[in-house]
C-alpha cells in the first residue's frame, strides 16, 4: 500500500477517535495540531507532534506504514543530558575499538520491529555514527561512533525525541559475552549444519554400494573423506558437548552431556577404527547428525532463555547519573560511587534519588514506582524518609543522605529476595535423575554386550556394541526436555508471559493452590471515581471545578478526574492530609475529605465545595480488572484453590474478595506475614503459585513454589520472579498453567516414546540383527518423532 | 571413475566457500536485527514502485 494512503488513513482514524497521531493515545485537554503532509493532525502534546515533524522531515515516514503498535509517547521536554558525556560513564560503559567507541544501549518503549527500524534510520543519519544495530525483542542497542564527531548525549536526545528512554545496560562487559556466545553458537550451527550435509553426502555414496562394488581404493577414499569433514563438526561444533561430558565427570555424576558426547565420540572413534583397519561400516554420518541435532534443540532453549531475561532485565535499567550535592555552600556534581553520608543531595524532577535520605524540604513529591509499583507520586514531607530508587516528581527537593550502596534499604531488601531464591533452587530436575541412571545403564549395557560377543568370539563385538550405543543413542531422551520446553517457550511468549526458568514450567503444572495480590494485580491500580453526588443544579460546572483543581496535581487521585476542564485554577495548594484548594475566578473552591471541603462528618468520601458550602461528592474505587472475575472462576473451575492476601484493611478486601468471587481472604498482611501464610500452606502440602506486583511481594514471590509477577508491577517484584506477565492481561494465568500442563503431558509422551523405542530396540540390535547404519536411521526417526510432537505445544488453545 | 578426482575437490572448494560467507555474515553481524531486514524491503518498495510506474510510462510513451 502507498505509504502516504496509508498514512492518511491512519491520520483520518486518529482524528476520527480523537486519538494522538504518534502515540495513539487519546487526546484528553488541550491538544496540538500540525500540518503533516499538507492535512492537519492532531497530537497529545508538543512533545508527540515534534517526533512526527521530525520522523518526516527525515524522510522516515513510512514508519506509520510499517508499524503494528503505536509508539511511545514522546516528550518534548529539555533534560540534562551531559552525563552521557561525562567521562567516568564513557571509560565505565563503552569501549574504544577499531577507530569508534562502542557501547550497548537498553533502550525502553520499542514494541514492534518498525520501532528497531525507525531507531536504526534516525541515528544512522547522524554524522560520525559508524553502526547501529538494534534488537527490538530484547530492547537492546549497539552503537558505535565518534563521541569527538557527536557527543553520545546528542543520540540520546534523539531516541528521546522519538518517545524513546535510554539506559545504561548494568554490565556492558556481560552484555558483550552474552552476544559473544550467542554468536559461537550459532557459527557452530553454521558449520555442523554446512559441513554435515557434505559428510553426508560422501556417506551416502557408501550406503548406496550395497553389493560391493566399489573397490576398496575408492570406499577407502570415500571414508577419509568423511572422516576429515567430521573432525571440525565433532571437534569444533560438538565442543560444548564435550566439555559437558568432562565438567560432569569431573564433577562424578552422569547427565545428558555425558551420553551425548560419548555417543558422539564412539561413532566417531569407532569409525575411525574401522576406517584404519578396513572393517565392515562407518558411521560418520552419524556423529555430525548427533551433533547438528544436539545443537538446534540446544540454540533454541538458548534463545528463549536469553529474550526472557533480557526483556525483564528491569534493574539493569540505570541512568548515567551524577548526583548533585551542597559542598562548602557549593552545588557541584559528582559520581555517585563518591557520595557521602550526610552530604546534602539536589534531587530535581525526573532525577532517580541515588541514596536514602531525610527530606529537607517542606513538602515534596516522589515517585515510587520502581519500588512499590505504585505509579502515582507520592507527597512526602520534611523528615520523611525517601528510598533510593524513588523518582523526584514536579520539585527539586534537598535530602540529608543517610545510608548510600549497599546499605540503602534497597540493596537490603534485594539481598533478602536473593537469600530466598537460593533456598528454593536446590531442587534438581528430575529429568536429570532419569538421565543419569539411564546413562549408567546404557554404557553397562553396552559393556555386557561387547564381552558376551568377543567371549562368543564374534569379529562384531565392537561393532554390535556401537550399534547398541548409537540406536539409544540420547538423541530421543535428550530431545525429548529440550524440545518440549523449547517449544513450551516460545507459545509462552507468544500468549505474553516470560519464563525465566523450566523448572517453574514443571512445578506450575504442580500447583494447586493460586494466591493474589490485590492491589495492582486483581485491581488495575488506577483510582476511578464512581457514584457522583452533586448538591448544585449545575453539575458539569461543579465538575469542572474538580477537574480544575485536580488537573497537574500531585494528589494521587488526580488519575479520578480525566476530563477537560474550561476553567482555570489559580494559587493551588495541597494541604497534606486535608486535600487541595484554589481559586477559580476569584473565588476559593476545596477539594478533599468531607470536613475540609463542605465542613460535614467524614464519610470516607471525597467532597467538594468552598469550605462550608458542599457542591459535589464522588466515591472512588479502585476496580477490579476485567478479566479478573473470569480467570478467577476458571482457575477454581479446574479444582484449583484461590486466596487473596492484602494490605488493605478487611472491609475492602472482604468486600473485593466476594466482588471477584474468592473464597479465602487475608487483610492487613505485610510481607513477613504475607510470607508466613505462603509457607503454613506450603507445609499442610500444598504447591503454590503467587502473583504479586509490588515490593511488599517481593519476599513472598520469592518463597512461593512458583512466582508470577505482574509485567506493569515494580522491578524488584519481578526479578524475584519465575514468570513475568506482560501487558496488563490477568488471564494470562491460565494461559501459562495450560501451556504448562500440556507440557507435562507432552514430556511424558516424549519420554515414554523414548524410554519404549530403547527397550524394543536394544535387545533387537544387541542380539546382532541390526546394522549400526539402520541403527542410526533407527535413532534419527525416533528423535524426529519426538521433536515432532514437541511441536504440538505450539498449538495450545490460548484463550481462556 | 576418475572423474571423482575433480569433482570431490571441487565439492570441498564450494564448501569452504560457503564457510566463509557464513562467517563473514555472521561477523557483520548480519544475524543481530532479523526484523528490520524485512520491514527494509517494504520500506523501499513504495520508492522501486514509483520508480516502475515512471519506467512503465515511458514505455507506453514510446
Amino acid at each position: 500500500m502507498n505509504a502516504l494512503a496509508t498514512h492518511l488513513t491512519n491520520a483520518r482514524q486518529a482524528n476520527e477517535n480523537c486519538l494522538c497521531f504518534h502515540c495513539g493515545q487519546a487526546i484528553t485537554t488541550k491538544h496540538v495540531q500540525e500540518k503533516i503532509h499538507g492535512k492537519l493532525q492532531s497530537f497529545c502534546c508538543t512533545g508527540c507532534s515534534a517526533a512526527t515533524l521530525w520522523i518526516n522531515d527525515a524522510g522516515l515516514s513510512d514508519y506509520y506504514t510499517l508499524r503494528t503498535e503505536q509508539a511511545p509517547q514522546a516528550d518534548a521536554s529539555p533534560v540534562d543530558l551531559s552525563a552521557w558525556d561525562h567521562p567516568e560513564t564513557l571509560t565505565q560503559h563503552s569501549r574504544f575499538r577499531e577507530g569508534f567507541d562502542d557501547i550497548i544501549i537498553s533502550v525502553q518503549g520499542m514494541h514492534c520491529a518498525a520501532c528497531a527500524w525507525l531507531i536504526d534510520r534516525a541515528l544512522s543519519k547522524h554524522k560520525g555514527v559508524s553502526e547501529v544495530s538494534v534488537n527490538a525483542v530484547t530492547g537492546r542497542l549497539h552503537l558505535r561512533w565518534l563521541q569527538a564527531t557527536t557527543p553520545l548525549s546528542q543520540l540520546i536526545y534523539c531516541l528521546q525525541r522519538l518517545g524513546y528512554r535510554a539506559f545504561l545496560t548494568q554490565g556492558s562487559q556481560l552484555e558483550k559475552s552474552r552476544a559473544q556466545e550467542k554468536k559461537t553458537l550459532l557459527l557452530r550451527i553454521g558449520l555442523a549444519a554446512l559441513v554435515a550435509m557434505q559428510t553426508m553426502m560422501f556417506a551416502e555414496a557408501l550406503y548406496l554400494d550395497t553389493s560391493n562394488e566399489m573397490s576398496v581404493w575408492t570406499r577407502d577414499a570415500f571414508r577419509w573423506l568423511c572422516f576429515v569433514t567430521a573432525t571440525p563438526v565433532v571437534f569444533y561444533s560438538g565442543m560444548p558437548f564435550i566439555r559437558g561430558m568432562l565438567r560432569e565427570l569431573k564433577q562424578k555424576t552422569f547427565g545428558m552431556d555425558v551420553l551425548a558426547a560419548s555417543s558422539i565420540l564412539l561413532a566417531y572413534f569407532g569409525s575411525f577404527y574401522q576406517t584404519l583397519v578396513g572393517g565392515q561400516h562407518v558411521w560418520y554420518d552419524a556423529a555430525v547428525m548427533f551433533v547438528l541435532f544436539l545443537l538446534v534443540a540446544r540454540f533454541l532453549e538458548y534463545q528463549t532463555r536469553q529474550v526472557a531475561y533480557e526483556q525483564s532485565d528491569a534493574l539493569a535499567r540505570a541512568q548515567p547519573y551524577l548526583a548533585q550535592v551542597f559542598r562548602a555552600g557549593q552545588q557541584i556534581a559528582i559520581p555517585v560511587a563518591e557520595l557521602k553520608v550526610g552530604d546534602t543531595l539536589c534531587i530535581n524532577p525526573g532525577e532517580t534519588v541515588s541514596a536514602d535520605g531525610i527530606l529537607l524540604n517542606e513538602l515534596a513529591s516522589f515517585d515510587e514506582s520502581l519500588l512499590t509499583g505504585e505509579a502515582r507520586p507520592v507527597t512526602k514531607n520534611r523528615g520523611d524518609f525517601i528510598l533510593a530508587g524513588s523518582i523526584g516528581s514536579l520539585h527539586s527537593a534537598r535530602l540529608q543522605v543517610t545510608q548510600i550502596g549497599r546499605d540503602t534499604q534497597l540493596s537490603q531488601l534485594l539481598y533478602r529476595v536473593e537469600l530466598a531464591q537460593l533456598k528454593k533452587s536446590g531442587v534438581l530436575h528430575y529429568a536429570e535423575r532419569i538421565a543419569r541412571y539411564f546413562v549408567v545403564g546404557i554404557l553397562l549395557i553396552a559393556a555386557l554386550i561387547y564381552g558376551f560377543w568377543f567371549l562368543k568370539g564374534s569379529q562384531h563385538a565392537f561393532e554390535i556394541a556401537l550399534a547398541v550405543m548409537v540406536v539409544s543413542c540420547p538423541c530421543a531422551l535428550a530431545l525429548a526436555l529440550p524440545a518440549a520446553f523449547a517449544s513450551a517457550q516460545s507459545a509462552l511468549a507468544k500468549a505474553g508471559v516470560l519464563s525465566f526458568s523450566n523448572d517453574s514450567l514443571v512445578k506450575l503444572a504442580k500447583v494447586d493452590t493460586f494466591i493474589f495480590d490485590k492491589t495492582g494485580t486483581l485491581t488495575q491500580g488506577k483510582i476511578t471515581r464512581t457514584a457522583d453526588r452533586y448538591f448544585v443544579e449545575d453539575q458539569a460546572h461543579a465538575l469542572a471545578i474538580a477537574c480544575a483543581l485536580e488537573r497537574n496535581s500531585l494528589h494521587p487521585l488526580a488519575s479520578a478526574f480525566p476530563e477537560p476542564s474550561s476553567l482555570q485554577a489559580t494559587d493551588v495548594r495541597l494541604i497534606p492530609g486535608k486535600g487541595i484548594c484554589g481559586f477559580i475566578d476569584g473565588k476559593e473552591y476545596r477539594i478533599g475529605s468531607a470536613g475540609f471541603s463542605a465542613n460535614t462528618i467524614d464519610d470516607g468520601r471525597l467532597w467538594l465545595g468552598d469550605g462550608e458550602q458542599a457542591l459535589a461528592s464522588f466515591s472512588l474505587n479502585d476496580n477490579a480488572r476485567p478479566d479478573a472475575k473470569i480467570t478467577i472462576s476458571a482457575l477454581q473451575k479446574t479444582g484449583l484453590s484461590v486466596h487473596l492476601l492484602s494490605g488493605d484493611a478487611a472491609i475492602t478486601v472482604d468486600s473485593f474478595a466476594q466482588e471477584v468471587g474468592i473464597l479465602h481472604s487475608a487483610a492487613r498482611q505485610n510481607p513477613d506475614q504475607k510470607q508466613a501464610y505462603v509457607n503454613a500452606l506450603q507445609s499442610k502440602g500444598h504447591s503454590i503459585a503467587m502473583i504479586g506486583d509490588g515490593i511488599n511481594d517481593a519476599l513472598v514471590l520469592a518463597s512461593a513454589d512458583v512466582s508470577i509477577a505482574m509485567g506493569s508491577g515494580a522491578a524488584i517484584a519481578q526479578r524475584s520472579a519465575d514468570m513475568i506477565i506482560c501487558g496488563e492481561k490477568l488471564n494470562r494465568v491460565l494461559a501459562a498453567r495450560a501451556v504448562a500442563v500440556k507440557t507435562q503431558k507432552i514430556i511424558r509422551q516424549n519420554l515414554t516414546w523414548a524410554l519404549l523405542y530403547n527397550l524394543i530396540s536394544i535387545p533387537v540390535t544387541a542380539m546382532g540383527f541390526i546394522h549400526p547404519g539402520f541403527a542410526a536411521l533407527g535413532m534419527v526417526t525416533s528423535s524426529l518423532l519426538v521433536s515432532i510432537n514437541a511441536l504440538r505445544l505450539r498449538k495450545v488453545s490460548l484463550s481462556p | 571413475m576418475n572423474i571423482l578426482l575433480v569433482l570431490i575437490p571441487v565439492s570441498l572448494i564450494f564448501l569452504l566457500i560457503a564457510i566463509g560467507i557464513f562467517v563473514w555474515a555472521l561477523r557483520s553481524s548480519q544475524f543481530e536485527n532479523l526484523e528490520s531486514a524485512a520491514l527494509d524491503i517494504l520500506a523501499t518498495e513504495n520508492q522501486a514502485r514509483v520508480e516502475t510506474n515512471t519506467n512503465e510510462e515511458k514505455i507506453d510513451a514510446g
